[in-house]
C-alpha cells in the first residue's frame, strides 16, 4: 500500500512535469474557475433581491416601479450582463481546458511513439502489440480526459463549496447548519453506493472479458467449428458465460444508476429543511432573540443554493474514481516510456560506407534468456561475396542470428565484425543500411505499391521502380491492381496473396541494391514455379553480395558457399552441400527425407 | 435499429413500467416549487404554522415517494436493457454460427466479432438510458412550462421563448458537432493504425533505418488529430456556457414579467419564486437530454449494424434427391465455383471421382483453387454450376452436420482451442477413449510432444494455442481430425510447417490406419504427394492434369515443371 501511494506520487511528479509548459494556461483557467463560479453563486443572491422588491410592494400594497429608476429593472439587467459575463468566462476557460488536454495528449503520443522506435526488438517482440498500442491510444485518452476535467471538476466543485458555505453564512447561518448538516447525507450515501457499483462494475467486466474472450475464439475461427459441427456446444458455453454476464450487469447497473434518484431524494429533504426552518425565521418563531432578517427574496437565494450546494459534493466522490483512474492510465503510459531504449550509439561510431561485405562472427554467444542457452561459441569467417546458406528443422534458431547481424539484438558474448569493424563501434542505421533483408512474415506499410517499393530507396523513379518489379515478376500483378503502383495497400487490409506481398518485399531489395543480403524464407509463400524464375534474379542479385539465406527448401541453398546445419539452437554441422552429404549426419537426412524415396517405400509396403 | 425491438417481447412490463415511474418521479418534481410556493404565499404572511409543517411534510413526502419510483424505474430498466440485449446476442451468436462460409467472407470475422461485443454494448447503454431518460426529461421540460401556464399566461410565454432558444442552440451544436466528432474519430483511427504499423513493422523500418521519417509522419498525424480535436472542442464548449446565460436572462425576464402581472393581475411573490424554480429545472433537464440523443443516435447506429447482421441470410438450401448407385465416394461433376463479388470463376469445369480409400493429391501453384476444391466436399461453399455426390448424392441434400460428420478436415491455419488437450481432440468424437486419443496422436506425429508435457492430455492449451509452436499446433489438428475415424481425411496444405522428415512418417502412418480413410492431400511438396493413388493438378481454377506422379511427369508440363522446380533435374536419378 505504502510502495503503491510512493508509486502514485512518482506519477504525479511526471505528469506536473508534463504539464510545467502550460502552466500559464492552467493558471489562466483556474482564475476563469473561479470567477464564473463567484459571479455564478451571486446571480441568486441578486433574483432574491429582485423577489424581495415585488414581495415588499406587496406587504406595502403599492405597485412594483417597473422603469429604468425604480428597484427592479437595474437589478435584472445587472443579472443579464453577468450571466453573459459567466457565459463567456466559462467558454474560454473550456477552451483553455481543451487546448491543455488535446496538447498533453499529443505531446504524450509523440513522445511515446518516439520510444517506440528506439526500443529494443526485445522489448518489442516479447509484448503483445494490442497492449503497446492500446497504452498509446487508450491510456492516454483516459487519463488526459480523466486527469484534466476530473481536476478542473475538483477544481471548482472546492471552490463552489467555499464559496457557497461563506455566502450561505453572510446570509444567515442558522439555515447555513440545516445544510451543512444535511448535506454529508448524500454523500454518504454516494460513497456507499459507488464503493459496491465498483465491486459490482468489476464482475460485470471479468464476466464480460470472459464472454468476449468465448465469442473471440468461436467466431474468429468459425470455419473450423463449422467444419467439426462444434456449434452447438459452443452456444451453450456462450449461453452460460451470457447468462453470468446479464446477472451481473443489471446488478451493477442497477446500483450505478441509484446515485442520480439518492442524490435528488437528500436535496429534497434539504429543500424542505431550508424551507421549514427559513419560513420560521421569517415568522419569527425560531430563536425570536435573534431578532434576525429573513425575507421571502433570500429564501428563495437558499432554496437555489441549497441545490448547489450538495452537488460538488457527490461529483467529487465521483472525481475521485476517475482521477485514480487516470493515475493508473498514466502509469502505464510512463511505464512504457521508461523502458530502456536501444543503447545509443557510441559517439565515435562510424558510418559504414562502400562495405565490401567480409563478416566475422568471433565466438559469438547469445541467448534470448538467461536459463536456456541458444548459441554458444559461434566462429565464422565469411568473406566478400560468400552466400552463407541456414538451414535446420522449424524452430532451431535460425532467425536467431539474423537477429544478430542486423544487431536487433546485441550479442552476449564474442563479437559479431563487418569489415572488420565491431558492428557495436557502426551506427546502427549505416550497418543496417548494408543488408537488405526479405523476411518470411511479411510487413507492408500503409500507402501506395510504389511508396512500399520505394521505401529503401525514397527517391528512385517511377523507372526504376518499374524495373525493379519486373525483376521480381511482381510488375504484371502490380499492373492488374485498380489503381496500378498507386494502389494503396496496408498490411491488415488488404487484397494482396501472401505471394504477393511477398513479391513486394523482394522488389524493396531489388531496387535499394544493398551490398549485403539476408534472405529469411524469402520464397515460402510464392508458389515453386515463380520462385524459380525468381532465383534466377535472385542468383544475379546475390552475384558479389555477401548474402545469408534461410530455407526450408534443400534445393534453393544447395549452391551455397558454406551451409549451417542448427538444430535446437546450435549449429551441429558445417560445411557445403557435397561435404555434408559425406559427413553422413543430419543434413543428410534431412536431404533425403524431402525426396522421400520412392523405391523405398513402395517396397516397404 | 427499430427491427430489433422484437426482442424486447417478453420485457413489455418493465418497458412500460419503468418510463411510466420515471414519469411519476417528474411530475411529483413539478409539484415541489408549489407547495414553496403556498408556504411563501400563505404560511409566512398569515403565520400559520400547521400550514408550513404540513408543506414541508408534504415535501418531504414527495422526496420519498419520488425515490420510491425511480427505484422501480431504474430497476425495470436496467433489467429490460440487459435482458433485451442478451436476447439479441444469443440470437445473433446462433444466427452467425448458422452463415455459410460464403458469408463469412463477405461479412469478416473480426466485424462480426464488434458486432457482438462493443455494438451490443452500445445498445444497452443506450436501451437503458433511454429507458430511464426519454420520458423524465421531456416530461420535467414541458411540465415546467405548463405549470408556468397555469401561475401565469404571460410568464408561460417566456418559458416558450426560453425553450426554443434553448433547443435551437443545444440541437443546433449537437448537430453541428457530430460530423465533426467523426472526423476527429477517423484521425485518431489513422494514429492508432500508425501505432500499430510501426510494432508489427518494427523489423522492416529499422532495416531501412526508417525511424526519423516515421518519426515525423506520426507527429504530422497527432497534429492534425489535435487541430480537429480543438476545433470541435471550441464549438461544442459553446453549449453549456450559452445555456447558462441564457437561462438567467430568461429568468431575469422572468421576475421583470412576473412583476409586470404584479401590478396588474396580483401575481404574488411566491409564485414568482415558483417560476424562477421552474426555470432551473428546464437547464439541467435539457442538457440531459441533449446527451440522451448523443447516446442514442450512437446505440442506433450499432443496432442498424447489428440488424444489418440478422439480415444477411445463410445462402445454402438443402435440395431432395435420390441417391444414385456408385462405387464413387465422391465424385465432381463438371462443377464451377465463383465466390461471392468475384468476377471470375475460382475453378472451372472440374471433374473427376474418387473410390473409397484412396489418396489423392492436389497440386498447383499460389490460388490456383486447391483449397476451393477440398471447401467443396464438405459443402463449406455451394457450386455455382454442377454436381458434387457424396456416395452417390448431391451434398446439397444431406443435412451439413452429418455429412461433415464424415469428414475430418485439417485446415491450413492450425488453431486449437482453450481448454485441455483431451478436450480439443474430442472434437473430433467426443466418444473417443484416452486410448483412441493417444493412438491418433501417434499417427499425428505428436506423441513425443505429448510425452513432453507431464500433465498429458490434461496438458491446458491456452487460447488460440498460444503456448504450442506452430508446428506442434499442426500435429494436434491432425490428431484432431483423425480422433473421429473419419471416411474421409482432408489435409489442406496441413504439413507446411513440418519438416520433411516428420511429414513422411505422417504419411506413411496415414497409410497404415486399419479404417482405411479416403485421404486428400493438399500441398505445394511434390514430395508429399508423389505417392497418392492420383494427383489432380490445378492451375488458375482449372485441372491441368490427374493421374499417378510418373503419368503425370510424362504428360503434364504443369506438373513437371513443379517437380523440377523442387528438385533439379540432375538430382532426380540421383536418390542412391
Amino acid at each position: 500500500m505504502k510502495s503503491k501511494t510512493k508509486l502514485q506520487s512518482g506519477v504525479i511528479k511526471k505528469i506536473l512535469s508534463r504539464l510545467k509548459r502550460y502552466w500559464f494556461l492552467i493558471a489562466l483557467s483556474l482564475l476563469f474557475a473561479v470567477g464564473s463560479v463567484l459571479l455564478s453563486l451571486y446571480i441568486p443572491i441578486r433574483v432574491g433581491n429582485a423577489i424581495d422588491v415585488i414581495a415588499d410592494c406587496f406587504n406595502l400594497k403599492i405597485s412594483v416601479d417597473l422603469g429604468i429608476n425604480g428597484k427592479i429593472l437595474p437589478i435584472l439587467i445587472e443579472i443579464g450582463i453577468v450571466a453573459i459575463i459567466i457565459g463567456i468566462l466559462q467558454w474560454i476557460m473550456n477552451s483553455i481546458n481543451n487546448k491543455i488536454t488535446y496538447n498533453v495528449t499529443r505531446d504524450i503520443r509523440n513522445d511515446a511513439f518516439s520510444k517506440l522506435e528506439s526500443l529494443p526488438l526485445k522489448y518489442i517482440d516479447s509484448h503483445p502489440y494490442g497492449e503497446m498500442v492500446s497504452r498509446i491510444i487508450t491510456d492516454v485518452d483516459q487519463f488526459t480526459d480523466g486527469l484534466l476535467m476530473g481536476f478542473t471538476q475538483l477544481f471548482t466543485g472546492i471552490v463552489t463549496i467555499i464559496a457557497t458555505f461563506v455566502f450561505m453564512i453572510y446570509l444567515n447561518w442558522v439555515i447555513t447548519i440545516v445544510v451543512v448538516v444535511l448535506t454529508p447525507l448524500s454523500l454518504f450515501i454516494a460513497a456507499f453506493i459507488s464503493k459496491n457499483t465498483f465491486k459490482l462494475f468489476k464482475k460485470q467486466s471479468q464476466k464480460r472479458g470472459k464472454e468476449t474472450g468465448i465469442i473471440d475464439e468461436c467466431i474468429g475461427n468459425l470455419k473450423v467449428v463449422k467444419a467439426f459441427n462444434h456449434e452447438d456446444e459452443f452456444y451453450d458455453e456462450f449461453e452460460k458465460a451470457d447468462k453470468e454476464l446479464e446477472k451481473a450487469s443489471t446488478k451493477a447497473i442497477f446500483f450505478s444508476s441509484l446515485v442520480n434518484p439518492t442524490t435528488r431524494f437528500v436535496n429534497a429533504l434539504i429543500y424542505a429543511g431550508v424551507a421549514l426552518v427559513g419560513a420560521l425565521i421569517s415568522m419569527n418563531l425560531l430563536l425570536p432573540g435573534l431578532s434576525m432578517v429573513f425575507t421571502v427574496g433570500m429564501l428563495s437565494t437558499f432554496l437555489s443554493y441549497a441545490n448547489q450546494f450538495a452537488k460538488p459534493f457527490n461529483e467529487i466522490s465521483g472525481v475521485v474514481t476517475e482521477l485514480q483512474n487516470a493515475l493508473a492510465c498514466a502509469g502505464r503510459v510512463f511505464e512504457l516510456m521508461e523502458e530502456e531504449s536501444e543503447m545509443p550509439d557510441k559517439s565515435d561510431a562510424i558510418s559504414l560506407k562502400n562495405v565490401t561485405g567480409n563478416v566475422t562472427l568471433d565466438n559469438v554467444e547469445f541467448s534470448y534468456s538467461e536459463d536456456k542457452e541458444l548459441i554458444k561459441d559461434l566462429s565464422l569467417d565469411v568473406k566478400a561475396g560468400m552466400r552463407v546458406a541456414i538451414v535446420g528443422p522449424t524452430g532451431c534458431g535460425k532467425t536467431t542470428l539474423i537477429n544478430l547481424l542486423m544487431r536487433f539484438y546485441d550479442v552476449n558474448d564474442g563479437s559479431i565484425l563487418v569489415d572488420s569493424h565491431d558492428i557495436r563501434d557502426i551506427t546502427r542505421h549505416s550497418l543496417r543500411e548494408g543488408y537488405g533483408m526479405v523476411l518470411q512474415e511479411t510487413w507492408l506499410q500503409n500507402g501506395t505499391v510504389k511508396d512500399n517499393i520505394k521505401m529503401g530507396k525514397p527517391d528512385a523513379s517511377d523507372e526504376e521502380v518499374i524495373s525493379a518489379s519486373k525483376a521480381c515478376h511482381a510488375h504484371s500483378f502490380i499492373k492488374r491492381l485498380p489503381l496500378g503502383y498507386d494502389t494503396v495497400i496496408s498490411d491488415e487490409n488488404c487484397s494482396l496473396s501472401q505471394g504477393q506481398r511477398q513479391l513486394l518485399c523482394i522488389a524493396r531489395i531489388m531496387l535499394a541494391l544493398p551490398p549485403m543480403l539476408i534472405l529469411d524464407e524469402a520464397t515460402s509463400s510464392i508458389d515453386t514455379r515463380t520462385e524459380i524464375k525468381i532465383q534466377n534474379a535472385f542468383a544475379t542479385l546475390m552475384q558479389g553480395r555477401t548474402s545469408f539465406i534461410v530455407a526450408h527448401r534443400l534445393s534453393t541453398i544447395k549452391e551455397a558457399d558454406i551451409i549451417l546445419v542448427m538444430n535446437k539452437g546450435k549449429i551441429i554441422e558445417m560445411g557445403n552441400h557435397n561435404e555434408l552429404l559425406n559427413k553422413n549426419g543430419f543434413y543428410k537426412r534431412l536431404y533425403e527425407s524431402q525426396f522421400d524415396f520412392t523405391d523405398k517405400e513402395t517396397t516397404e509396403d | 435499429m427499430f427491427k430489433l425491438l422484437r426482442f424486447m417481447r417478453g420485457f413489455r412490463k418493465e418497458c412500460i413500467l419503468s418510463p411510466l415511474f420515471k414519469m411519476l418521479e417528474a411530475v411529483f418534481e413539478l409539484l415541489i416549487p408549489l407547495v414553496v410556493a403556498n408556504i411563501i404565499n400563505e404560511a409566512i404572511p398569515k403565520g400559520n404554522t400547521r400550514n408550513l409543517a404540513f408543506s414541508c411534510g408534504i415535501m418531504a413526502l414527495l422526496g420519498v415517494v419520488g425515490l420510491t419510483c425511480t427505484l422501480f424505474a431504474q430497476y425495470f430498466a436496467a433489467k429490460a436493457s440487459v435482458g433485451f440485449t442478451s436476447k439479441v446476442k444469443r440470437s445473433l451468436f446462433k444466427h452467425v454460427t448458422s452463415l455459410s462460409y460464403t458469408e463469412l467472407d463477405e461479412l469478416g470475422t473480426s466485424t462480426l466479432i464488434t458486432r457482438m461485443t462493443s455494438d451490443a454494448n452500445q445498445v444497452q447503454t443506450g436501451v437503458n438510458l433511454t429507458l430511464r431518460l426519454f420520458m423524465r426529461s421531456p416530461v420535467i421540460v414541458f411540465g415546467a412550462m405548463i405549470m408556468a401556464f397555469f401561475i401565469d399566461l404571460k410568464a408561460g410565454l417566456v418559458f416558450v421563448g426560453a425553450i426554443l432558444i434553448l433547443s435551437l442552440i443545444v440541437f443546433g451544436i449537437m448537430c453541428l458537432t457530430i460530423p465533426l466528432y467523426k472526423n476527429v474519430q477517423g484521425r485518431l483511427d489513422s494514429v492508432l493504425d500508425s501505432t500499430r504499423e510501426n510494432l508489427t513493422g518494427a523489423r522492416v523500418i529499422r532495416a531501412f533505418g526508417l525511424e526519423e521519417k516515421e518519426n515525423i509522419k506520426y507527429r504530422k498525424k497527432t497534429e492534425a488529430l489535435n487541430k480537429a480535436q480543438r476545433v470541435v472542442g471550441r464549438i461544442s464548449a459553446i453549449m453549456n456556457p450559452a445555456t447558462y446565460a441564457i437561462v438567467n436572462i430568461a429568468i431575469s425576464i422572468l421576475v421583470y414579467v412576473g412583476a409586470i402581472q404584479f401590478n396588474v393581475e396580483g401575481l404574488s411573490a411566491g409564485e414568482v419564486v415558483a417560476l424562477y424554480n421552474y426555470m432551473s429545472q428546464i437547464l439541467i433537464e435539457l442538457i440531459k437530454l441533449a446527451n440522451l440523443i448523443i447516446t442514442m443516435t450512437k446505440a442506433i447506429a450499432c443496432g442498424n449494424r447489428i440488424q444489418a447482421v440478422f439480415e444477411v441470410s445463410p445462402s445454402q438450401k438443402t435440395i431432395t434427391q435420390e441417391p444414385i448407385k456408385t462405387d464413387n465416394l465422391i465424385e465432381f461433376k463438371n462443377v464451377y465455383l465463383r465466390y461471392k463479388g468475384s468476377p471470375e470463376y475460382s475453378l472451372e469445369d472440374i471433374s473427376f471421382s474418387v473410390k473409397k480409400g484412396e489418396t489423392i493429391g492436389i497440386i498447383g501453384s499460389t490460388g490456383s483453387g486447391k483449397s476451393s476444391l477440398i471447401n467443396l466436399i464438405g459443402r463449406f461453399y455451394d457450386c455455382e454450376r454442377g454436381q458434387v455426390l457424396y456416395d452417390g448424392l448431391d451434398v446439397r441434400a444431406y443435412d451439413p452436420i452429418i455429412l461433415r460428420d464424415k469428414i475430418g478436415y485439417v485446415p491450413q491455419k492450425a488453431v486449437l482451442f482453450k481448454g485441455s488437450l483431451r478436450q480439443n481432440l474430442l472434437w473430433g468424437d467426443e466418444n473417443a477413449s484416452d486410448d483412441d486419443l493417444i493412438k491418433a496422436i501417434e499417427v499425428s506425429q505428436a506423441k513425443d510432444i505429448l510425452d513432453s508435457k507431464p500433465e498429458g492430455l490434461d496438458f491446458v492449451i491456452e487460447q488460440g494455442g498460444k503456448n504450442l509452436s506452430g508446428g506442434q499446433r499442426q500435429r494436434f489438428t491432425i490428431a484432431r481430425a483423425l480422433v473421429g475415424k473419419p471416411e474421409v481425411l482432408v489435409l489442406d496444405d496441413s504439413s507446411s510447417a513440418l519438416d520433411y522428415l516428420t511429414d513422411s512418417s505422417l504419411r506413411k502412418a496415414l497409410r497404415e490406419l486399419d479404417y482405411k480413410p479416403t485421404v486428400f492431400i493438399v500441398s505445394q511438396r511434390t514430395a508429399s504427394i508423389q505417392h497418392a493413388d492420383k494427383i489432380i493438378v490445378l492451375d488458375d481454377g482449372l485441372i491441368v492434369g490427374i493421374g499417378t506422379h510418373n503419368e503425370l511427369l510424362d504428360s503434364c508440363t504443369v506438373y513437371s515443371e513443379i517437380y523440377s522446380s523442387q528438385f533439379s533435374t540432375n538430382e532426380k536419378g540421383g536418390n542412391n
